[in-house]
């Protein structure tokens, strides 16, 4: 038997940085929906609490759900301007709304536990939503190996050597090997591509011009980009010939393999219950 | 983008602004000896600052501050060739307006990257160099016409939206400014969408819900999950851009799964927008007839892969 409290006890020992649970933005790592004392049936990870997730967690007999998103689709009053989201709604909004009302409800009916693990999970040396990626992509072979002898996929070290191709092959790959409909590109399909800086979540201008200080970097992937900054940053990049291109490939895209990695490295010291990835899965589709 | 802006951004772009005027003045004193029609002033010698005020006094609005809506470049008080419109002055469009003959151009986002258009935290980034050189070696003066425009009513950018969709006719009166809703004549989300997508000359539409699903109701829910919180429950598909996909995606895909009959069409940003500058040309040559005024699309920045 495991409460929801000893399995976050268990992650804050095993994630080996001092754990911050006072993030001045947004929610803090911890318990966002459900009993601290609840006993814990099973454990899924997953890009967001969604309703299909949290269907899918009950049916498979799992009443705890770990993630990076927030059930009620805002990460909170405090979360920080620059992800240009918006204000978070009110309490009243929130009670009075059908959608988040029937999520609370099926929430409280089968007992289930909210986690999230974003910020703590994110400051460890290695970073697992990186390495999960990088293993989606099937581009483990090609991680350039920092000089400085720093671990492998330490966050600063984002680089990836490819066979050289195009840009629209570039694009055209990643969309097949993540099984994703709707990757956004900026840049000339034909210009050709070799040295790519891979990258999850949302892209600002102060890590575009980070990484980008790195030389020869072709390509950088990301999750999103905020469309009057990071967005634009790389047209004028492609325009002065400084780049060949961003690739957007969705933010749930960017960031749900790390999910799987999370899954896993649960495994590795949680013994007593199930533990199971189940991917959100891009929300969008597209006209052919 | 309806960002509020912050008394700090403010004065960094007064900075911005002296020290960059102080250098145009200076420049614009040495004539190269070939120019463009961009570099050669109409013989009217209007000057942007003269539209703009042209602009304050035609918009209807008491001017408020602080806005977004200043001189971002080049000196405002210098003869101007011609009025480039814009939904965003990225470094292709310059070029194209430039091309164009057009040194004023007036843009709806901004230039350098960030709301404010702070270029503080740009000074050693060889990209803002580069655009800031192509900008002051074409004596480019460029405004950024936002808040005021949105301002206007009917607010300018949807006016230009509503027209290029051919949905004046469609429009629900709305108490709030920032809610669009239309009843339009009955079709499916994947029609609907392709009608969006031709219409508005769209790339990167992403969609969440079932393309069959039949629609009459539809409205724009800007930005944020408040929005959408608000709009969803009157229509049946959201239209939105520049939303988080963990806001207005998250929240649709979950009204779906659990029977709604629902679905949200997410544009780029341009998407929402572009056809608002479009509009701004068709009223700039109401009242502004010296030079040529063209509306030049900045367009979808986005493709897909096969």
């Amino acid at each position: 038997m495991i409460s929801a409290q000893q399995l976050l006890e268990r992650i804050q020992k095993n994630v080996r940085v001092p754990w911050q649970s006072q993030r001045s933005d947004g929610f803090s790592d911890g318990v966002l929906a459900g009993s601290d004392d609840a006993t814990v049936t099973g454990v899924v990870t997953s890009f967001a609490p969604t309703i299909a997730v949290l269907r899918r967690a009950v049916a498979s007999g799992k009443n705890t759900v770990i993630c990076r998103e927030a059930p009620f689709y805002s990460r909170g009053e405090r979360a920080p301007l620059f992800w240009r989201n918006g204000p978070a709604p009110s309490k009243e909004m929130l009670d009075n709304d059908p959608v988040c009302r029937a999520k609370q409800e099926f929430i409280s009916q089968n007992n289930l536990v909210i986690i999230r693990l974003v910020d703590n999970w994110d400051a460890r040396k290695s970073d697992g939503q990186l390495r999960g990626l990088a293993r989606a992509l099937g581009w483990e072979q090609f991680h350039i190996a920092p000089e400085n002898g720093s671990p492998p996929y330490h966050p600063d070290n984002v680089y990836f050597s490819l066979p050289q191709t195009s840009l629209n092959s570039l694009a055209a790959n990643t969309r097949e090997k993540l099984k994703i409909r709707c990757p956004r590109v900026i840049g000339d399909p034909a210009s050709g591509v070799q040295k790519v800086a891979l990258t999850h979540g949302l892209l600002l201008v102060a890590d575009a011009e980070r990484i980008l200080r790195e030389p020869g970097v072709d390509v950088v992937i990301a999750g999103d980009a905020v469309e009057w900054e990071a967005a634009p940053y790389f047209q004028d990049l492609v325009a002065a010939k400084r780049a060949k291109g961003l690739l957007l490939i969705g933010q749930e895209t960017s960031e749900e393999p790390g999910s799987g990695e999370m899954a896993e490295w649960l495994k590795s010291f949680i013994g007593e219950v199930p533990i199971e990835w189940i991917p959100a899965g891009e929300p969008f589709w597209r006209l052919s | 983008m309806e960002i509020e802006l912050g008394g700090d951004s403010a004065m960094d772009r007064t900075r911005m602004s002296r020290r960059r005027f102080c250098q145009l003045a200076g420049s614009s004193l040495v004539f190269a000896p070939l120019l463009t029609r961009a570099q050669m002033p109409s013989t009217s010698g209007l000057t942007a600052r003269e539209v703009v005020a042209r602009i304050h006094k035609n918009v209807g609005v008491p001017w408020r501050t602080p806005t977004a809506d200043e001189f971002k470049t080049g000196d405002p008080d210098a003869p101007i060739t011609g009025i480039t419109t814009t939904f965003m002055s990225t470094l292709d469009l310059l070029q194209r307006s430039v091309a164009a003959g057009n040194n004023f151009v007036i843009t709806h986002e901004p230039t350098f990257w960030s709301a404010a258009d702070v270029v503080s935290g740009l000074r050693d980034d060889p990209l803002y160099d580069y655009k800031l050189n192509f900008i002051e070696k074409n004596r480019i003066v460029i405004w950024r016409f936002h808040d005021h425009w949105h301002a206007h009513r009917p607010d300018g950018i949807f006016t230009g939206w509503n027209k290029t969709m051919g949905w004046e006719k469609y429009a629900v009166p709305a108490e709030n400014p920032f809610s669009h809703e239309y009843v339009i004549p009955e079709t499916s989300l994947e029609d609907l969408s392709r009608d969006m997508q031709t219409k508005l000359n769209l790339r990167s539409l992403r969609i969440v819900g079932d393309p069959k699903l039949r629609i009459t109701r539809v409205g724009h829910a800007g930005h944020y999950i408040q929005q959408c919180m608000q709009v969803l429950p009157k229509v049946d598909a959201l239209i939105v851009f520049e939303c988080r996909e963990w806001e207005g995606a998250e929240y649709v895909r979950d009204a779906i799964a659990l029977g709604q009959k629902k679905a949200l069409i997410q544009m780029p940003h341009e998407g929402g927008e572009e056809a608002g500058m479009d509009q701004c040309a068709r009223w700039l040559r109401t009242f502004v007839t010296e030079v040529p005024i063209k509306f030049i699309p900045s367009g979808d920045p986005f493709w897909m892969p096969a």
